[in-house]
């Protein structure tokens, strides 16, 4: 049990630095959002130039802060479930039928991982985004030329998959969690002090 | 086996398994099984399929709408709006008997106009109103009950986070949906001041205020002059084709930014990050559900499951009237234990045709579910804005549901209004060239 708990503490803290990093990108992405479209109209309305450019960035933009900050919503309790079933049961059966849940979950996301893992490296990554540019380092695979060139879909697809990532990593810490509650009913946990509730109605 | 998806989705959900998981474990789990039987490897291929799905599904240009417009609602929420939008509120309003009561429905409906959640209004208003209304002498469980009873209105009024979902999932136009939800939301407001008139005067609740004078109202009004603005950019923007709704949205969120900042000086530059956080934080656990509801919807079609629920809800009566009533007892059952988010996701794809091959108009169809289902936000037992009323107020979750009972009768009465009278949700965006 001992190494159990320490095992999870030391995922705690991992996870913890992770997700702090990945919602301070998010918020940072959500206000750049923010800015883009707001150049866009201002484009469009004042000076009657509106740039094609600034939807394909700020919805790149959206799919990094979703894969960024998703997995702090699901460690703090945001993703919407019934919880009746878990509620009404005694202890022991609500914990087993937690773990259940749990490892059902993490065999989507281990799943999604997978095949996330081979869109991006694959045939369906190399296609272009339409109006996105990125800088291209010396590589083989590009003949060793490099400068600026239009944005592989790698490059936005791969939000989805790191998000999988660190909801995987959110949901391995729960199902510790949950077994450490299994074993040890008098077991407590901190209260995540970077918690913020998660609303979505 | 594909006919299995719909029972094995609800009982993953039923035992308690998140949402997003259980709208791609129930397909994915179906796809894999089917292919065992058949001996076919290449079932990898069908559950890449969704993967694509859910990616394809949040990247979306609509879409973005739904983090502009919690992050409006945030900035209102943390620049002070909420407070001048009260103040105004209780000029017009608060010499009534049960004055605060009013005050807390058209507050509600005004923050309607700017935010499009009912969580964000139970919890601005809550926290302002609820403390005041005990402190005048109202039971504290009416106070909760009356607080979580008007913040249904938030996401009927447009801008409405729930209409923006359905919009996308079933391919109906957000602006007409907007256009659709004024009349409805107003009316909810106009029936719960109606029941508060009714209970004030048998329960002698207290005046909140002095009749305002017309310097005092015209003194609220200006300092409730720029927030009230926001309703009238978002809408006049939307409705007006000036802008997309995405537009407005982003427009919505740097005005409130802009007057929070330098108008009313309620925020400073270190809240900002804060509240683009939260917003942040909120947007990204919807736009990941509506990414696998878009997964799910494709599933739902190939399953056949409409037509099957067709050939169902048509045994039981051929009378559209008669289905209309049933149906509303469904959405609202579901809205007792699902938020309406979700449940609109998961069963606009299947009951919408249905409907809409019946002869009802999207638009209308629209309106009752997202209605019924936002109704369903303040149903106990497990709706949402009961449990945040409690936690504003202090107040058991049981206690509140038995107070706001009254109100709820008001808004069933609403909803059936809406169901039997199109008129009531089409007039606007008729107005408004809607050719449906």
């Amino acid at each position: 049990m001992s190494v159990l708990k320490m095992l999870f503490g030391a995922l705690v803290s991992v996870n913890s630095i992770l997700l702090a990093l990945g919602r301070s990108i998010a918020w940072v992405l959500i206000g750049l959002m923010m800015v883009t479209i707001l150049y866009q109209v201002v484009m469009r309305y004042a000076f009657n130039a509106a740039p094609n450019w600034t939807e394909e960035f700020a919805r790149f933009m959206m799919l990094w802060m979703t894969g960024l900050i998703a997995a702090s919503g699901y460690r703090w309790g945001g993703f919407v479930s019934i919880e009746t079933a878990v509620r009404s049961l005694p202890r022991l059966p609500a914990l087993v039928l937690s773990l259940f849940l749990l490892m059902l979950a993490q065999t989507v996301l281990v799943v999604g991982a997978h095949i996330g893992w081979n869109e991006v490296t694959g045939f369906a990554g190399t296609f272009r985004t339409a109006t996105l540019k990125t800088f291209f380092f010396p590589s083989i695979e590009d003949g060793w030329q490099f400068g600026w060139g239009k944005m592989p879909r790698s490059h936005m697809m791969a939000s989805l998959l790191v998000g999988l990532w660190l909801l995987i990593l959110v949901n391995v810490e729960l199902t510790l969690k949950t077994v450490i509650q299994l074993f040890d009913p008098h077991a407590t946990f901190p209260r995540d002090p970077a918690m913020i509730s998660a609303g979505a109605e | 086996m594909l006919i299995w998806f719909l029972p094995v989705f609800l009982t993953l959900l039923l035992i308690g398994l998140p949402v997003f998981f259980g709208l791609l474990a129930a397909p994915g789990l179906l796809i894999w099984w089917d292919a065992l039987i058949r001996g076919d490897i290449t079932y990898m291929r069908d559950i890449a399929l969704l993967y694509r799905n859910v990616y394809n599904g949040m990247d979306s240009t609509p879409l973005m709408a739904i983090p502009f417009f919690m992050l409006a609602g945030e900035m209102m929420n943390r620049g002070g709006i909420t407070l001048r939008l009260v103040e105004f509120a209780q000029a017009l309003m608060g010499h009534f008997r049960g004055g605060l009561a009013h005050v807390n429905v058209f507050s509600s409906m005004l923050f309607a106009g700017m935010s499009g959640s009912a969580v964000a209004d139970t919890s601005a208003l809550g926290s302002m109103l609820i403390p005041a209304m005990e402190k005048q002498g109202y039971p504290r469980r009416f106070a909760a009950a009356i607080t979580a009873a008007s913040s249904v209105i938030g996401p009927i009024i447009p801008p409405s986070g729930i209409m923006i979902i359905y919009a996308y999932v079933m391919e109906v136009s957000v602006k007409d949906l907007f256009a659709a939800g004024l009349i409805p939301g107003i009316m909810v407001g106009i029936g719960l001041m109606v029941i508060t008139k009714v209970m004030a005067d048998r329960y002698d609740f207290p005046v909140a205020s002095e009749r305002a004078s017309w310097a005092d109202r015209g003194q609220a009004s200006l300092k409730a002059f720029f927030p009230l603005l926001t309703p009238v950019i978002i809408l006049g923007c939307i409705l007006w084709g000036i802008t997309t709704p995405t537009e407005a949205s982003a427009l919505a969120a740097a005005y409130a930014l802009f007057i929070s900042l330098f108008v009313l000086r309620t925020m400073t530059w270190r809240d900002v990050p804060e509240v683009l956080k939260r917003a942040a934080l909120a947007s990204a656990v919807v736009l990941l559900l509506v990414g696998a509801a878009m997964a799910f919807k494709t599933v739902v079609s190939l399953s056949r499951a409409p037509e099957n629920m067709a050939d169902f809800v048509l045994s039981l009566s051929s009378n559209p009237l008669m289905l209309l009533f049933l149906i509303n007892l469904l959405l609202f059952v579901v809205g007792m234990f699902l938020d309406a988010g979700p449940a609109i996701i998961i069963l606009g794809p299947i009951l919408g045709p249905i409907f809409v091959n019946m002869g009802i108009d999207p638009v209308h169809f629209a309106m009752i579910m997202s209605v019924n289902l936002t109704v369903g936000l303040a149903t106990p037992p497990m709706g949402l804005v009961l449990f945040v009323a409690s936690s504003v107020s202090g107040e058991r979750v049981e206690t509140i549901s038995k107070a706001i009972l009254p109100f709820l009768a008001v808004e069933i009465v609403v909803i059936f209004l809406i169901t039997y009278v199109p008129a009531l949700s089409l007039t606007v965006p008729r107005l408004l060239g809607y050719a449906g």
